[in-house]
């Protein structure tokens, strides 16, 4: 089983490195596009289609510091594939460095049990969920903002912050009410 | 002028698009240049129509004449599909040598056409055109042995004269066994066959069935696909799985085409096969096959089967079932339980 480690490998100074995993290889292009405005800090993006990555980038992969999933929520394949991929991360990436985005929330064509599913995967593995609209550059803007955030924190380039520290505040966390019939 | 002839004329004149006019009265040469610089084409569609009928009554021009400009429509002028499904059939078993049935021209072919048709049926319009594509135009008005032709449901009939293709549309299943008759003997051929594909646009099938698109063919060492619309444009930003998804590419490519692919808009397959499943032994037990239609649909059928097979939704290397849609260039298929793959076979008569 080739696992993605988090710790095995030197950091760059000043440098993020990011992983962006999405089924359909759609949003993670323009996200990846509007990352590269960020000046303060060099990003380096690497983008998949699912996990396990390749073996033969091994050696010239750096070091990843966040692991995004990217899920569209009309497609029950996107689901599906983002699950598969959880099993090749190492546990260690779960203390914060590993993050859930989430499209189309407002579709009316989504079955509610897709959404509520996406928010049990996330809460049970302590991750945040970030809702993103995709369609318009403003909320491709908006999306790469939250995760420049949260990227700045994981790469240990925010001073007194620590990706455990912040994935408590902003983890997913379910209603208790979550398997009660909802009113539509 | 009479009036089935005024309504031919106005049911044209909807159909053309205001700013194709002029230069479509300009090919059809019947009116003279006093006359189209009088046309004013700010004018509604409506008025322009009022005005037309007056000059062609002021012509004293006859329905053979605004066939040619329907003619003139239909094949240069309109391109969205107005005229409903376009067949294709081919012609088989040429007599004589090779060079014979091929080297049919195209006064000959036109004087054998008419005749032969007239002889079948008393009461028909006939209409042939050559245009710059090498493609022959027939435009037909079927009447009976009591009533003139009706111009109203004219058949139009396509074929490239050194290939043993022909494109057909709006033929009723009466009218068939003659056009294929007159066919078949006015090309020196013998039989005539349906070739189990249509679509709405006749350029798409032509496309298809002539291989008029550009081909992928495999090699060994393929160099860059250049309509990658994924390239990476910079050095931060890095694909991993960009060898997988280039071969996914590549595989797609070699299946259905690169490049735009002609559009076709559905795909049947008619199975006749055994119901297979351990886990339903009543329906296994059934000794009849289990006839079943499955119909893909899509505004560009290719273009989204070559898309599943690159996103990685359909697994490459590509079923023969879907391949074999540009390779055999058809849109309809019988599967049954005899040979492996798809096999295919004589379509009944529609409508």
């Amino acid at each position: 089983m080739s696992l993605l480690k988090p710790f095995s490998k030197l950091p760059g100074l000043c440098t993020a490195n990011i992983l962006l995993v999405e089924s359909e290889e759609q949003f993670q292009q323009s996200l990846a596009d509007a990352l590269m405005e960020e000046t303060a800090v060099t990003v380096n993006v690497r983008l998949a289609k699912n996990l396990p990555l390749p073996m033969k980038n091994e050696e010239s992969r750096p070091r990843i510091d966040l692991v995004v999933f990217i899920i569209n929520l009309t497609s029950e394949l996107s689901f599906q594939s983002a699950e598969a991929s959880l099993k090749y991360l190492d546990p260690g990436y779960f203390l914060g460095k590993v993050c859930f985005i989430v499209t189309n929330a407002r579709n009316a064509s989504v079955p509610t049990e897709r959404l509520d599913a996406v928010r049990k995967l996330a809460a049970s593995l302590h991750c945040p969920l970030l809702f993103a609209e995709d369609q318009t550059p403003d909320g491709v803007t908006n999306a790469t903002e939250r995760l420049l955030t949260i990227l700045k924190v994981a790469a240990g380039l925010v001073p007194m912050t620590t990706a455990l520290y912040l994935s408590n505040l902003t983890r997913c966390t379910v209603p208790p009410d979550i398997d009660q019939p909802s009113f539509d | 002028m009479d009036e089935s002839t005024k309504r031919l004329l106005q049911r044209l004149m909807r159909r053309i698009q205001t700013q194709m006019l002029r230069t479509t009265l300009d090919k059809w040469g019947r009116l003279t240049g006093e006359q189209l610089r009088s046309m004013d084409f700010t004018l509604s569609k409506w008025a322009l129509t009022e005005k037309l009928l007056a000059i062609c009554e002021e012509n004293e021009l006859a329905v053979k004449h605004i066939t040619e400009l329907e003619m003139i429509c239909e094949s240069d002028v309109i391109d969205n599909p107005s005229q409903g499904m376009w067949y294709a059939f081919q012609l088989m078993d040429p007599e004589g040598t090779y060079y014979d049935a091929h080297s049919v021209e195209l006064t000959q072919f036109k004087e054998q056409f008419k005749s032969h048709l007239r002889e079948l049926i008393r009461h028909v319009s006939v209409k042939i055109k050559k245009h710059t594509d090498e493609a022959v135009w027939i435009r037909i008005a079927w009447g009976d042995t009591f009533s003139r032709p009706n111009h109203m449901k004219p058949t139009y009939v396509v074929h490239y004269l050194q290939t043993p293709y022909v494109f057909v549309t709006s033929l009723t299943s009466k009218q068939k066994p003659l056009l294929s008759q007159a066919l078949v003997l006015s090309t020196r051929y013998q039989a005539i066959k349906d070739a189990n594909l249509s679509g709405r646009k006749l350029t798409a099938i032509r496309d298809l069935l002539m291989r008029q698109y550009h081909q992928v063919f495999p090699t060994r060492y393929p160099a860059p696909i250049a309509e990658n619309d994924q390239t990476v444009s910079n050095q931060h930003i890095e694909r991993e799985q960009a060898e997988p998804a280039a071969n996914r590419l590549q595989a797609a490519c070699e299946a259905f085409g690169g490049g735009v692919l002609p559009q076709l808009q559905s795909a049947v397959y008619k199975l006749e096969t055994k119901f297979r499943d351990h886990s339903n032994k009543t329906m296994t037990e059934r000794e009849e096959p289990f006839k079943c239609v499955v119909k893909f649909a899509s505004t560009n059928l290719l273009e989204s089967l070559r898309h599943c097979a690159s996103s990685g939704i359909a697994s490459t290397p590509v079923t023969p079932l879907l391949s074999s849609i540009p390779l055999k260039g058809k849109n309809y298929f019988v599967i049954t339980d005899n040979g492996p793959g798809p096999s295919s076979q004589m379509r009944q008569p529609q409508n």
